[in-house]
């Protein structure tokens, strides 16, 4: 790990990025207060709200202009998924973009399936595991998808349902859904390396897009636990005041600050040099994890018996940093997967 | 967001092969094994060479003893020194008490002494806390008492590190004890040659030498304060505020990001020598990187340090120490009884690194301030959390005891 290579450590957004991150944080709150995410559940998918984001480009804001995107790289994607995150929004932004931005850079993509995805009239989910291992699985937005991306051996394939599967009710109420993966109509879009190369970036990419959303959704779960620290007393104080209650609270801020910074890192890595640093996407997913699970629980819990209770709103965040935080699997295999990058760029010199 | 390489001009990389080859000649295995040795956090020789560059001040211009460099060479030469071990705690107490001096010394004093701390020959530390005293540096009780042009001082200072390798020390005594605790207090730039200065070595198991200093009636000039009577607190604010990472910015930069960057220096070094360790063949061919337990564990530290440089503002001192702290002691498990072995023990060459970097841990928890107080400034000055009432916030509380006692 080398640290004294002479490198520029620039954290900060653009203009047009933060007018990217302004316009959708905007969007979330007027069109998604918890009321709307309330009334999504069980299945976690609003499609007004998922056609109004698709009205805004976020269907298909990562995919190539010659696919009817805008070309924005992960980087970009990054900034809306932190904020449909602090939002808790019931919309498959991210498999779909994962899935999709495969689905374009795919040899053998059908053309009207990437244009309808791009409109956002087509939801596509992305199976987290390969199929050859695992044929029937939980795959993340398999309740509104009718079309799954897949890895089977080493062929990238489209599976396609004419309707999506039965929702699998779940602690986060997310659109999961049970899909048998050697099924239905198959259809390959990449063959040999160049299929698993795809599937893995795809993976990749919902792993620093799922983290960007944990990032979110706890800095707003952390936002909700302080206000409520302000203003509520004990003993003639207000319990913010006392280190037993703004200690742990610290503790979440710790957390994301630097979460959010290492899942910038590891997406412009991803970005423009995706062959060096190779830790650093599971690095930012595996601690972006760890701090939602250790945020979203601390701030309902300094919210005592009432952050326990469905009608907190730090209720509707507790649920959702464990229900999309392992959709990929259990995080220490991202843990795993940091010392196995850096002892193959210690045996490869770099 | 950039995080690309700083690609070097042909000026640069000279510049680069310059400061290598000064390192690679000033930086002997004598200098590193007399550091492990003495931990005193300075080594003269290498601080004076330094100076005769104009690199202990690389900012300045040349005509103030600086060498004019620009930031991407003076990042290089951050960098370079930082790869070679270059003994830096003193450096580290002169650069945060320079810019106090700069504001707030007499014309005469910043004369005489900025010239001599960028050559080398002048060095400062803290004298800050007291051995009863803690983290609460405004609670001061070091008096200083006005005779004539002179001021007589009496107390002790504790964990005034580099003291004996220093000139001065930036100290903060308390002028009033009658005024509110913030506002009673006066800071001076104490000669530490002068009489009635003892200083007396205090060892850490960080391998760290330390100081306890004690003043007994030591008489100094009045040329020596820095700033107003009673507004030592001000003084004081520059560089406490520096040391707490205020400032640190997010936007186009070559610096560290995090405050915390030199703790996680040393569990880099540790990680790289765990992973050596790891990847390093037994006698039936299988290496200890094989088991994904060992896997699992050196990627939950590596994952911590990312987290910590990554980590900005007052939360990086708290993750970049606890990151050190946690890490170090995994480390140690990982390896086992090797860990244990200190460096320049015979089978400890590649994790001797780990042995130092659990023991030195310790301390990054509170040196600088402690994590609990930045804790408490992340909960008031960022989340803005309503601030605890504690009833010796703002008045000395022992005084009043003491008064009470006498009536």
């Amino acid at each position: 790990m080398d640290g004294s290579e002479l490198r520029y450590a620039d954290y900060s957004l653009s203009s047009d990025q933060e007018a990217v991150r302004d316009a959708f944080h905007d969007f979330f709150a007027k069109q998604c207060p918890a009321e709307r995410v309330r009334e999504a559940e069980p299945l976690g998918f609003d499609e007004a709200l998922w056609q109004q984001l698709a009205d805004m480009g976020g269907a298909s804001m990562g995919l190539p202009e010659r696919a009817g995107g805008d070309g924005a790289s992960i980087v970009d994607l990054l900034l809306v998924a932190e904020e449909a995150g602090a939002a808790l929004a019931p919309v498959p932004f991210i498999e779909h973009a994962a899935a999709s931005r495969a689905l374009a850079a795919a040899p053998g993509a059908p053309a009207g399936l990437l244009a309808d995805a791009a409109s956002g009239g087509r939801i596509l989910g992305l199976a987290m595991q390969p199929a050859d291992v695992q044929a029937r699985q939980l795959v993340p937005g398999g309740a509104v998808a009718r079309h799954v991306v897949a890895l089977a051996g080493d062929s990238l394939v489209v599976v396609h349902a004419d309707e999506p599967p039965a929702l699998a009710p779940n602690q986060g109420s997310t659109p999961l859904a049970w899909w048998d993966l050697a099924g239905g109509v198959r259809q390959e879009i990449a063959e040999g390396p160049g299929a698993v190369a795809l599937y893995r970036r795809a993976r990749a990419e919902w792993k620093v897009l799922t983290a960007a959303a944990l990032v979110g959704l706890t800095e707003r779960a952390l936002w909700i636990a302080v206000e409520f620290a302000k203003t509520r007393e004990t003993m003639g104080v207000p319990i913010g005041s006392l280190q037993g209650v703004s200690f742990p609270l610290a503790d979440v801020a710790i957390g994301i600050s630097g979460a959010r910074n290492l899942v910038r890192r590891a997406a412009w890595m991803l970005e423009n040099e995706p062959l060096r640093d190779r830790h650093l996407v599971p690095a930012a997913f595996a601690y972006a994890a760890e701090v939602a699970t250790h945020g979203a629980t601390t701030s309902a819990h300094m919210q005592g018996g009432l952050g326990f209770t469905i009608e907190a709103d730090a209720s509707l965040y507790f649920l959702r940093a464990k229900g999309w935080s392992v959709l990929a699997g259990d995080p220490a295999e991202d843990v795993i997967a940091v010392a196995d990058a850096l002892a193959d760029a210690l045996a490869g010199g770099r | 967001m950039d995080f690309s390489p700083v690609r070097l001009d042909t000026g640069q990389q000279e510049f680069l092969d310059e400061v290598r080859s000064f390192l690679a000649e000033h930086v002997t295995e004598d200098v590193l094994e007399e550091e492990r040795r003495t931990g005193s956090g300075f080594n003269e020789r290498v601080h004076l060479a330094l100076g005769a560059k104009g690199w202990l001040m690389p900012a300045w211009p040349a005509e103030r003893g600086g060498a004019g460099l620009d930031p991407v060479r003076a990042r290089i030469l951050e960098l370079e020194m930082r790869r070679a071990g270059v003994p830096s705690i003193t450096t580290g107490t002169t650069n945060l008490v320079v810019k106090a001096v700069e504001k707030y010394a007499q014309p005469d004093l910043a004369a005489e002494v900025l010239p001599a701390v960028a050559a080398g020959t002048v060095r400062l530390c803290l004298g800050y806390t007291e051995p009863d005293g803690g983290s609460d540096i405004a609670a001061a009780k070091t008096r200083a008492v006005r005779d004539g042009d002179e001021w007589v001082i009496n107390g002790s200072k504790i964990f005034t590190t580099g003291a004996q390798n220093c000139q001065y020390t930036f100290l903060i005594t308390r002028t009033d004890p009658e005024l509110p605790k913030h506002r009673g207090l006066t800071m001076f730039l104490v000669p530490l040659a002068s009489k009635g200065v003892e200083i007396q070595a205090i060892r850490t198991y960080g391998g760290e030498r330390t100081n306890i200093v004690y003043y007994s009636d030591v008489r100094i000039s009045d040329r020596y304060r820095l700033g107003g009577v009673n507004d030592g607190w001000t003084v004081l604010r520059g560089p406490l505020d520096e040391e707490h990472g205020y400032g640190r910015g997010t936007g186009a930069q070559i610096g560290d990001v995090s405050m915390g960057s030199s703790f996680l220096h040393t569990l880099r070094r540790a990680i790289d020598g765990a992973l050596v360790w790891a990847t390093t063949p037994r006698d039936d061919g299988s290496r200890p990187i094989d088991d994904r337990m060992v896997r699992y564990r050196l990627g939950t530290v590596a994952i911590h340090m990312e987290a910590g440089l990554a980590t900005q503002g007052p939360m990086a001192r708290v993750k970049g120490s606890e990151a050190l702290v946690r890490g170090a002691a995994q480390l140690v498990d990982l390896v086992g009884p090797l860990s244990l072995l200190s460096e320049g023990t015979p089978g400890a060459e590649v994790t001797g690194i780990i042995d130092y970097a659990h023991r030195f841990a310790q301390g990054t928890a509170t040196y600088g301030g402690t994590v609990e107080v930045f804790r408490g400034i992340i909960a008031q000055h960022v989340l803005g959390l309503p601030r605890p009432n504690y009833p010796g916030s703002k008045v000395l509380v022992s005084r009043k005891r003491d008064a009470g006692k006498a009536a």
